[in-house]
């Protein structure tokens, strides 16, 4: 049953709210159990909110968040040790707006440690399995969320967050939707940084029309987030024919690494909207194989700096204080403790980037080519309404196969998405088929703001 | 210290003031920018860096620094970002402090100091942190700190001066020109908000040697008289000063070792995402230009020429901008503004300084400074008494009438006077010609305790005879 | 080429204390990134801005205007290291 229509039937009184989420919960814990993918499930403050539900669009709605962003009063953890006991003094405008629009949060959703990871492995808490095989990796840092959205029966729509691929990664490997909107289209305020130039809230669904509900509650300048953009929401609800439109097929993203089934899916949906009369031409993104150091760098150094303000005072992890210890050994003692090897590495490169003497041949460097990769963007989507390609190399692979990679090769593996995420354009993973019973997904990219074709495009699959 | 002592040494000095602008929300987010001191009391989710929150920058911190970069006939940059320094320390509370690295909103300006142009390298925008209280100690001794995140996200400029001052003296002068600027502009006030320098010195021989973080203008004073004397012995012992980072120690006025050359910090600066890029144009530059406040020098030129003041005068009076506009309160509609500025000049400062307070603390306000100026141009009082009577005036802050009145102060009536002068006359049966009236005006005068003025006594006594 | 020292030198800077099997292993996995970040160095970014942000964004602020802020308690809410109403940290040197 898809969001709107669940929300109409709570409007009609055919779902008592009450009766419904007894059961959810239920459910729910049934489904953690299975999957491990919740750090913390929200009973007690959804039966709160239930008590004093605004009747908007979201009016009953279940709603998992990532783990990421700032329920106030409620744990929001990041994933990490560091935070384990953090409880915000206040939501996050994402929240406040759901919360609003009557929409129930149920729980947050795992991820890996503050976004650093493709796999949900770097998680400090519990590792979630894919419901698809639970011997294969969610992916990440979404992972959460993703389980919770392909595995869930009931109604429910998940908010996420992408840096360099964490929608798109799980919501390729789990099989569902999952929509990274244009960098400031959603105000990251309440969001824990990762890296704040990078940063983007998005949306996780089983449908094209949940999430198209969903980020029209989202969307939208915020006051408390500078960087958020000033330009109307337009309704994504109205959608349009995809005939006559036109899409890019980036040559590169189909190159060496991508796997042949994963290629063969993705052709298959570009010729099922082809047969829709959807125009398509090759196009280039020259600077792909560029992306991924540049994307590292740049993510890399301002994590580096995000993540100081976690050092044992004012919230947070914690140890005693000792005469004997100056602040520099008590700060250096609890962030050895609190933050996991995936942390410790990209916090030490990150610094490493922007030191004096390196500064200008990584961190300015990095910031060069990715002006290098908008104009590459810029090229490869005139004329076009979207480039369509595939969201990951590869299908889910196993825990096994990903223990054994190195930090490196985990990076490698984001090769198809830190690029689209770094020039802070939309795009929009689409389920298209399976191989061997795991699901493939494909990215719709679209110009900036330009959330409402993806999703025209993605509805037509 | 004499000149010369300063220039055998080769003293060269240059600051790095960082000013509390006096905005009323903080840098970047809405707390209160001053009130309430009870601690952790004007803190929110952005202030003590909470995960989660996002810097919002507040625009009057722009319009007043781009007022000093003006003011300071600094080129303004047009194309800006804000910049994370980051380092670690118990005041941050998210260590790493915005600031402007790349791109100061001000450059190459100066500042008149005694007609010498002090230069301005740069000016620039940035966040205050926590204040710390070292418990148990001192900052060297301490057991642990108590931090107080009602300060941290105050906005502060930083003006960095070339190494263009030759002396303790004239450090202290330029702060007080500075200051002088900064008031008038209405972006300081030095009653609620602070002031702090980094002075750097060095002396020929040695490297220049940095101390950090001093207080107001007579603790710079302090701090490089101090260090002068500390730097001139270790010359004279053979040693080296090589480059390091000094902390002042207001108790005993001495600088002790913070840290060496050796152990500098890398603060590895970013551009901070999370802020848009400031973009202005000749328009908002002229803007603020052409709306600047009346400033120092321009305000003594127009004392000179509409008080009739010497410029000495002017200078000291403007120079404290509360004594400034204190004085302009007073001569309102009055005649005599050169009378009144001299008092001001003369006694008024005597007291204040001798209280060991600021025109701003004190209790004297304008109405009742200009009782006192009344009652002593409609001769009640004299100006002997009036010298005086501001002693008190100013100590309990008594208005000058309600003192004359309880103590009985005023000029003597002619009746009184009179009786006086019969007595005075009864006990000096002597010829009173132009020789012995002076004498007799003088022991009328003692006898009344100089609550007589002698014109009038000269007048009864030849009415008398 | 990456080394043990220099691995430990940014670590100290970042205020991670890394154990001795911490330091063999990072600095094994850094040569190798290190090595393969130096790859953009071969990009001509002659003449080229960085972009600092992904889409262009100047100019935007808040009013002076002071709000509600949190009271002493809810500041200190989550931590155990306080006092008199004061944070509590380690010593500041």
């Amino acid at each position: 049953m898809i969001a709107s229509d669940f929300v109409r039937d709570v409007k009609a009184g055919k779902i008592k709210l009450e009766k419904f989420y007894s059961d959810f919960f239920n459910d729910l814990r049934k489904l953690d159990k299975s999957y491990d993918c919740f750090i913390n499930i929200c009973e007690e403050d959804a039966f709160k909110q239930l008590e004093n539900l605004p009747k908007g669009k979201l009016y009953g709605l279940p709603v998992s968040v990532k783990d990421a962003i700032c329920t106030k009063g409620i744990p929001t953890t990041g994933g990490s040790k560091m935070l384990e006991s953090y409880k915000p003094t206040f939501d996050a405008t994402v929240i406040k707006r759901i919360k609003a629009s009557g929409g129930v949060i149920v729980g947050k959703t795992c991820m890996d440690e503050f976004g650093l990871g493709g796999f949900s492995t770097n998680c400090a808490f519990k590792i979630p399995k894919n419901p698809n095989d639970v011997n294969r990796v969610t992916g990440g840092s979404s992972g959460g969320a993703g389980v919770v959205t392909r595995a869930l029966d009931s109604p429910h729509i998940g908010i996420a967050e992408s840096t360099g691929g964490s929608i798109t990664c799980p919501a390729a490997f789990c099989g569902v939707y999952g929509l990274t909107p244009t960098y400031g289209r959603v105000s990251r305020y309440g969001l824990l940084d990762y890296a704040s130039s990078l940063d983007k809230i998005g949306v996780m669904a089983k449908s094209v029309s949940d999430i198209s509900l969903m980020i029209s509650v989202i969307a939208g300048l915020d006051s408390n987030d500078l960087t958020s953009r000033p330009e109307p929401v337009p309704d994504y609800s109205k959608s349009v024919s995809v005939k006559g439109m036109t899409i890019g097929v980036p040559k590169e993203y189909f190159g060496e690494g991508v796997s042949k089934d994963v290629s063969d899916s993705v052709w298959r949906s570009i010729k099922k909207l082809e047969s829709q009369g959807v125009s398509v031409k090759e196009v280039s993104l020259k600077m792909t194989k560029h992306s991924l150091p540049a994307y590292y760098l740049v993510a890399m150094s301002e994590v580096s700096t995000n993540l100081a303000k976690l050092c044992g005072m004012r919230y947070g992890l914690e140890l005693p204080l000792n005469k004997d210890d100056g602040f520099n050994e008590y700060f250096s003692r609890v962030r050895a403790l609190g933050f996991g090897p995936e942390a410790k590495r990209r916090i030490i490169l990150g610094t490493y980037a922007r030191m004096s003497g390196y500064r200008s041949q990584y961190y300015l460097q990095a910031m060069k080519v990715r002006t290098l990769i908008i104009n590459d963007f810029k090229r490869a989507l005139k004329g076009v309404d979207a480039l369509v390609a595939p969201s990951m190399p590869v299908v889910a692979p196993r825990f096994d196969e990903v223990s054994k990679l190195t930090p490196l090769e985990n990076y490698k593996m984001d090769v198809l998405t830190v690029a689209p995420n770094l020039a802070g354009v939309p795009h929009l993973s689409v389920p298209c088929g399976e191989v061997r019973g795991l699901p493939v997904g494909l990215q719709l990219i679209g110009d900036y703001l330009e959330e409402k074709k993806l999703l025209d495009l993605g509805g037509a699959l | 210290m004499v000149v010369d002592v300063y220039a055998e040494t080769g003293m060269i000095i240059g600051l790095e003031t960082h000013v509390q602008l006096n905005t009323k929300s903080k840098m970047f987010c809405s707390c209160p920018n001053s009130g309430d001191d009870v601690p952790n009391t004007r803190t929110c989710e952005v202030c003590i860096g909470a995960p989660g929150s996002k810097p919002l920058l507040n625009k009057a911190v722009i319009d007043k620094a781009m007022s000093v970069a003006i003011a300071l006939n600094c080129t303004v940059n047009k194309r800006m970002t804000f910049d994370r320094k980051s380092y670690f320390y118990p005041d941050m509370g998210k260590n790493y402090q915005i600031t402007q690295f790349d791109t100061p909103l001000g450059s190459d300006g100066y500042l008149l100091v005694n007609g010498k142009k002090v230069r301005i390298t740069r000016i620039h925008m940035e966040e205050d942190p926590a204040k710390l209280v070292h418990v148990g100690g001192s900052i060297v001794s301490s057991d642990y700190v108590d931090v107080d995140y009602n300060r941290s996200g105050t906005p502060l400029i930083e003006i960095v001066t070339e190494p263009d001052l030759r002396s303790p003296e004239e450090a202290r002068e330029y702060l007080r020109e500075l200051v002088s600027i900064l008031e008038h502009l209405g972006v300081f006030d030095s009653g609620d908000f602070t002031l702090k320098s980094d002075c750097n010195i060095s002396i020929k021989g040695g490297e220049r040697v940095e101390v950090k973080n001093v207080s107001g203008l007579k603790n710079v004073e302090l701090a490089l008289r101090y260090e002068l004397i500390r730097q001139r012995n270790l010359v004279k012992r053979g040693q080296i000063i090589s480059r390091e980072t000094r902390q002042f120690n207001p108790d005993g006025n001495t600088t002790h070792l913070l840290r060496t050359k050796e152990s500098e910090m890398d603060y590895g600066y970013i551009v901070d995402p999370d802020l848009p890029w400031l973009v202005l144009n000749d328009g908002d530059v002229k803007r603020v230009s052409v709306s600047l406040p009346e400033l120092p020098a321009g305000r003594v030129k127009r004392f000179i020429k509409d008080y009739k003041m010497n410029e000495e005068q002017a200078k000291t009076i403007v120079g404290d901008k509360a004594l400034a506009d204190f004085f302009e309160s007073c001569v309102k509609g009055y005649k005599k503004p050169d009378y009144v500025a001299s008092w001001i000049d003369t006694q008024l400062l005597k007291c204040l300084n001798f209280n060991k307070q600021s025109i701003r603390k004190s209790k004297v306000t304008p109405e009742s400074f200009m009782e006192l100026i009344n009652l002593m141009d409609s001769g009640v009082i004299t100006e002997r008494l009036g010298k005086e009577l501001i002693k008190e005036f100013v100590s309990t802050g008594v208005s000058p009438k309600a003192i004359v009145a309880k103590q009985g102060l005023g000029l003597k009536t002619d009746s009184e006077l009179a009786k006086v002068i019969k007595q005075v006359l009864k006990d000096n049966p002597i010829e009173v010609n132009d020789k012995s009236i002076n004498y007799l005006i003088g022991q009328v005068v003692r006898a009344t305790k100089g609550q007589a003025d002698p014109n009038k006594v000269r007048e009864l006594i030849k009415k008398s005879i | 080429m990456v080394d043990e020292s220099l691995v430990r030198k940014v670590a100290g800077i970042a205020r991670l204390s890394l154990s001795d099997e911490e330091v063999k292993t990072f600095t094994r996995q850094f040569d190798d990134i290190i090595s393969w970040f130096n790859e953009i160095s071969e990009i001509d970014t002659k003449g080229v801005e960085p972009s600092f942000h992904p889409l262009k964004t100047e100019n935007v602020f808040r009013d002076d205007v002071v709000k509600p802020c949190l009271t002493q308690e809810e500041s200190l809410v989550n931590t155990s290291h306080k006092e008199g109403g004061f944070f509590k940290g380690p010593r500041a040197v």
